[in-house]
């Protein structure tokens, strides 16, 4: 169906290959993930099926890739339309129209179907990702993974016969991620598609494919079946980290397998103490006093009373729209409280002067590219150190702390994502803020760029920074926290020491735990100093 | 939603189109004023309570600037018409490089009937335009553009979209900076907040470009042949300048060219037929168009009757359509004229208020019954 | 910083062809008080009668001429590009529609139509226009031939010359900025003088009347009525390109970089080769 044969890819002469003389080939009806670091190409990979890459991107291109017979060499991607459904990263950047009902038969108009097989094919599309109830509204107004599920049924509505999908689930909470797979799976079951997705929830996607494409930072690519190709992948999710741990062969790849093969593990552990759960007892850097905040008539947050000490990192969980943001806000002075008080070490952010509060409070926002507006990384730095009256130096001092060393003459916008968050972290961390937060910083993060945020967040909590996190990737928790609160329609509905929040709902429950369950063990690591 | 009881968003600007003709014919103020009740008349009833319906009070206040400016133009910088002198402004004379400009002198009541008229014909033309602003939705407008249009109104549609997502991203970046005790204002907060909403806004564009393209946008059947591609560019080039010509003629005296109406008409569709001959053939379809029914046409048809009435008036009773101050007397009223002008009430008929073209963002978020 | 020049969206034989057809038009729609031999017996009614002509004419070739400009000239990314940045000047212009003159919008079309050539600077002139219209709900007679001027200031500065030095490239474009502005705020003028004041004002148009006559009513209608907004605007869009002008023109070429176009048909199998002819250095 889809065949890649010796196909090298780079963007210009200066860059490296991303692509270096690929060959394999997918059969109709396959479920196949691809995985490797951040930044080595998966979205080239995926772009490259249908043509996107390299009609759109430029860059040199060789060998040839052929789609049921059509040649990318002699294909735009507009011709390939009525047979690969390409999904982006963003679904609100794919997004022509305005309406729900528009956008799905969007593809079709520009195929020229008939009217009638249109008016047939939306309400399918529609029915097959549960869209009916939204079928006239505004896109704009719609959630992420409503979106999501939109962009889907906007490529599938065109019949196509192979689905390729990037990180469709990566901006979604836990929740709203499982809506998304499970329409994929069921896609997969019943219509036979062919689908090709790059996910970083590994866990939930792996138990469906039938085959991996595993990407290298050279540019090699290998295929297979992923019991024999995961066994030398550099990206493993919780379940095969502990499968390789445990020396099992074959591995095992979903938590139910891995569930009945630690049974006995698991018996032996009874009595085997849980790591302690660490409190901190700094002093106490952040107070929230039943603060409300209202947005018109949407109340965002309901009478709230939190406290943050120094030294502790504390991750804030719940769905999309539960207050994770505006709770950050808040504590960052961004916005000031409807009722109710926010105090740093005594004062009110929202009142304190910028250059005070950013030795109080840095907030690195979900868009990481928002604090950055230089040039050059070196340009932003050096912005940076005069803004806070420092050393010149002295932020990128720090960068290259929490990045390593970052190339001066890049232009911020090119970086990874991985190295733009570090960048920004950096520029905020240079006026050494009392109080670090982080909103959702793990998007587009593989597993080991997050293992090294994790490292980071806990040298800062060493040296008595106190860290306050909204995310909804789990197994990120687990790796960091030390408390947990989990907020649901601005109101905190759970706290306590992490351990004890993720494990308390399946929703919420690392992968480990959830194979170790009822102990409540939360990462691979504890398990390894255990046995 | 039942889709066809209501006139297409295009109908309402036809049934415009023909008010605003009415209006520039007209020049008795009795009969304007009845034009002007029935374009307020119908705009109150109809006005959109989506952001779009705001324009109708909007040109209804432009539309009294209009007259009130013409009026103070006429007082300040007015030409001396003869007539009945109200009061005498203090003159100041002007460098005779001006050709004869003079500001002040005796301003007359026959003076100020000219602009009072001259300004209400304006003010007539922007409350049919008003109307029609605030009655059609932009959105049903664009979608029902012809499919050779489509990759404008993809543009277009992009743009409205988009313009709210780039007013969120301002925001979004000056709390950021704030955040960072970065200044928002002046001149480096400019800089800081533009240069980051600019580059997200290009990234974005790209990211749409490989949906759009993935999803087929652009995909023609056929390429012309040579031959077909010289027609054609004989035929638009032959076209421009017979149109060209024919402007020419409408806007010259009488018998410059011959025939200048119709080498106009001739000029475009021999435009028209050369560009869209030659270019790619889309093979484009329409899902769900909104259907061009019985109400629509009776609405578009409606401000057409107007027209066609003060013509048949004009030559049958000049007065109730054209009036001149010389001499000073009450502009003639008939009811055949008042009746003419009430034909353009006929859209209320077929159509219903505020129910029409709601905007979908105003739409509660409500199951839609759908009809099969 | 590599330095990029160039302009991305060709400027083809065809485009060259519809543009000049279209401004021809476009001129003699303009400047007809001042060309044409009108008999003054026929004058009065004519003011009135030839603005409706224009009204159908103009938009009617518009549409012609920027649906076959989108269609042969510019691919989807160019689409998308054109759309967007539609929504930044709009979204420049929501907050003060023409408030005495502030309208920063120009600074960035200049900005874009420098960068991208001349036809995709034209194209978002009219764009960004029809764009804020439709979303306010501003569609009014004025619309086509502000389309038209905006299209002009574009198509103007894609026509500029690309210098080698970024700081005269700075001072280029805000001197540019402030001929297009003021010329923008002439056209709507002209378009508006022959019937907007009537007939009855010392600096009307007068139907017949000898050429230096009403060159001299428009100046000094010109100069009453629009130059107090027209020089504000002027200068703001000349300060924004003098202070913004160096990151945003950056900005606008990393975009353009990935616009260029390039043919859509690969070689066959060979040698790796670079396909998109990126903007020379």
């Amino acid at each position: 169906m889809i065949e890649f044969s010796s196909v090298s890819f780079r963007y210009g002469a200066e860059t490296p290959w991303i692509l270096k003389n690929v060959n394999f080939s997918i059969d109709e009806g396959e479920f196949v993930v691809v995985l490797g670091p951040t930044g080595v190409g998966k979205s080239t990979l995926l772009q490259s099926v249908n043509g996107l890459i390299p009609s759109f991107s430029g860059g040199d291109f060789a060998g040839d890739i052929s789609v049921d017979g059509r040649s990318v060499r002699t294909h735009d991607p507009a011709e390939m339309a009525d047979l690969v459904g390409y999904v982006g990263q963003n679904p609100s950047a794919s997004f022509v129209t305005e309406r729900v009902e528009d956008e799905v038969a969007y593809a079709m108009e520009n195929l020229g179907l008939s009217p009638v097989t249109m008016r047939r094919r939306v309400e399918d599309a529609l029915d097959v990702m549960s869209l009916h109830d939204l079928r006239d509204r505004s896109l704009q107004e719609l959630s992420g993974g409503q979106k999501q599920r939109v962009a889907i049924a906007a490529v599938l509505a065109a019949a196509p016969r192979i689905l390729v999908l990037d990180e469709p689930t990566s901006a979604l909470d836990p929740g709203a991620a499982e809506e998304v797979l499970n329409a994929l799976t069921r896609l997969v079951h019943d219509v036979g598609l062919t689908v090709l997705v790059a996910e970083h929830r590994l866990e939930r996607v792996l138990p469906f494919a039938d085959n991996v494409v595993v990407m290298g930072i050279d540019g090699t690519v290998t295929y297979g079946d992923p019991i024999d190709v995961m066994r030398k992948s550099p990206i493993l999710p919780p379940v095969l980290e502990l499968a390789r741990l445990l020396k099992w062969d074959p591995l095992s790849l979903s938590v139910r397998d891995a569930r009945r093969r630690v049974a006995t593990l698991r018996s032996s552990l009874t009595d085997t103490p849980l790591p302690a759960d660490r409190a901190s007892n700094g002093e106490v850097v952040a107070l929230v006093k039943s603060l409300s905040v209202r947005y018109g008539s949407h109340e965002a947050l309901r009478k709230l009373d939190l406290e943050f000490r120094s030294g502790e990192i504390c991750c804030v969980l719940g769905r999309n729209g539960s207050g994770k943001s505006t709770l950050l806000n808040a504590l960052a002075g961004v916005i000031s409280p409807t009722q109710g008080s926010v105090s740093l070490k005594g004062a009110n952010p929202f009142n304190v002067r910028a250059q005070e509060r950013i030795g109080l409070v840095g907030l690195v926002p979900q868009e990481p590219g928002d604090l950055l507006y230089a040039q050059r990384v070196d340009e932003e730095c050096s912005v940076a150190d005069k803004e806070h009256h420092l050393p010149s130096g002295a932020t990128a001092l720090v960068v290259k702390q929490v990045v390593g060393h970052l190339n001066g003459d890049r232009h911020p916008r090119d970086l990874s994502e991985g190295q733009r968050l570090s960048l920004a972290l950096g520029v905020v961390l240079a006026a050494e803020p009392d109080v670090l937060l982080l909103d959702e910083p793990t998007r587009g993060l593989d597993y080991c760029a997050k293992r090294l945020l994790v490292d980071e967040l806990h040298r800062l909590r060493d040296i008595g920074v106190c860290v306050i996190i909204a995310t909804h990737d789990v197994e990120f928790v687990a790796l960091s926290a030390d408390r947990a609160i989990v907020l649901s329609q601005g109101e905190v509905i759970a706290q306590g020491p992490a351990r004890e929040v993720v494990c308390h709902t399946p929703v919420f429950a690392p992968q480990v735990a959830k194979i170790f369950s009822p102990m409540k063990w939360l990462t691979v690591e504890e398990i390894e100093r255990v046995i | 939603m039942m889709r066809d009881d209501r006139p297409h968003a295009w109908a309402w600007w036809i049934w415009a189109g023909g008010l605003s003709i009415t209006a520039l014919k007209l020049s008795n103020p009795v009969t304007m004023l009845a034009l002007g009740g029935v374009l307020i008349i119908v705009g109150a009833l109809r006005q959109s309570p989506a952001p779009w319906g705001r324009s109708f009070p909007m040109f209804l206040k432009l539309g009294g600037a209009v007259i009130v400016i013409r009026i103070l133009f006429q007082i300040v910088l007015g030409q001396r018409l003869p007539g009945h002198v109200l009061f005498t402004l203090p003159t100041l004379g002007l460098p005779s490089w001006a050709q004869g400009v003079s500001l002040g002198g005796p301003v007359t009541a026959e003076s100020l009937i000219v602009a009072a008229t001259e300004g209400l014909k304006l003010a007539l033309v922007l409350l049919a335009f008003g109307v029609a602003n605030a009655v059609a939705s932009p959105r049903e407008v664009l979608r029902a553009l012809p499919g050779i249009f489509n990759e404008i109104a993809v543009a277009v549609t992009v743009g409205m979209c988009f313009t709210p997502e780039i007013i969120a991203a301002v925001s979004r970046v000056r709390s950021a900076r704030k955040l960072r005790g970065r200044p928002t204002k002046g001149f480096a907060g400019v800089r800081g907040i533009a240069v980051p909403v600019l580059e997200d806004a290009l990234e974005h564009s790209m990211q749409l470009a490989a949906s759009m393209g993935a999803r087929g946008f652009g995909r023609a059947s056929s390429t012309t042949s040579r031959l077909r591609s010289w027609i054609c560019g004989i035929a638009s080039g032959s076209g421009a300048i017979v149109l060209i010509a024919g402007v020419y003629g409408l806007l010259s005296a009488q018998g410059t060219v011959p025939f200048p109406g119709f080498s106009c008409v001739l000029g475009i569709v021999l435009l028209a037929g050369g560009i869209f001959g030659s270019g790619r053939r889309s093979v484009r379809t329409r899902y769900r168009p909104a259907p061009f029914g019985w109400h629509s046409a009776i609405c578009a048809v409606s401000g057409w009757l107007v027209v066609i009435s003060a013509l048949i008036l004009s030559s049958t009773n000049p007065s109730v359509i054209s009036y001149s101050p010389y001499p000073l007397a009450w502009p003639a009223v008939s009811l055949a004229a008042l009746g003419g002008m009430a034909l353009g009430l006929l859209p209320l008929v077929v159509s219903k208020p505020g129910a029409q073209l709601s905007s979908p963002t105003r739409l509660p978020p409500a199951k839609v019954t759908v009809d099969a | 910083m590599r330095r990029m020049t160039g302009t991305s969206v060709p400027f083809t034989r065809r485009a060259g062809l519809l543009l000049s057809g279209l401004s021809l038009l476009g001129v003699v729609a303009l400047l007809w008080p001042f060309v044409l031999t009108v008999s003054s017996s026929a004058s009065q009614a004519h003011r009135f009668d030839a603005p409706i002509e224009l009204m159908v004419l103009v938009p009617l070739l518009l549409l012609l001429c920027a649906s076959e400009l989108a269609r042969g000239s510019f691919d989807v990314r160019a689409i998308a590009v054109l759309g967007i940045l539609a929504a930044c000047g709009t979204a420049l212009r929501i907050p003060s529609p023409g408030v005495a003159g502030f309208e920063p919008m120009f600074f960035l079309l200049i900005l874009a139509g420098f960068v991208y050539g001349p036809s995709f600077g034209f194209a978002l002139g009219g764009l960004t226009l029809f764009v804020s219209a439709l979303a306010t709900g501003g569609i009014g007679p004025w619309l086509p031939f502000q389309m038209l001027a905006a299209g002009w200031v574009g198509l103007g500065a894609g026509f500029l010359p690309q210098v080698s030095h970024i700081k005269f490239e700075k001072y280029l474009l805000a001197s540019y900025a402030v001929v297009g502005c003021i010329l923008y705020g002439v056209v709507m003028n002209l378009w508006f003088w022959p019937f907007g004041i009537g007939s009855s004002t010392s600096i009307s148009y007068v139907p017949g009347g000898a050429l230096s006559t009403n060159i001299a009513h428009f100046f000094l209608f010109d100069v009453t009525t629009s130059l107090g907004f027209d020089i504000p605007r002027a200068v703001i869009n000349a300060a924004l390109i003098l202070l913004l002008g160096g990151p945003v023109l950056v900005a606008l070429r990393r975009g353009a970089h990935r616009v260029t176009m390039h043919p859509l048909d690969l070689p066959p199998e060979g040698a790796p080769r670079s396909r998109a002819p990126l903007i020379p250095e």
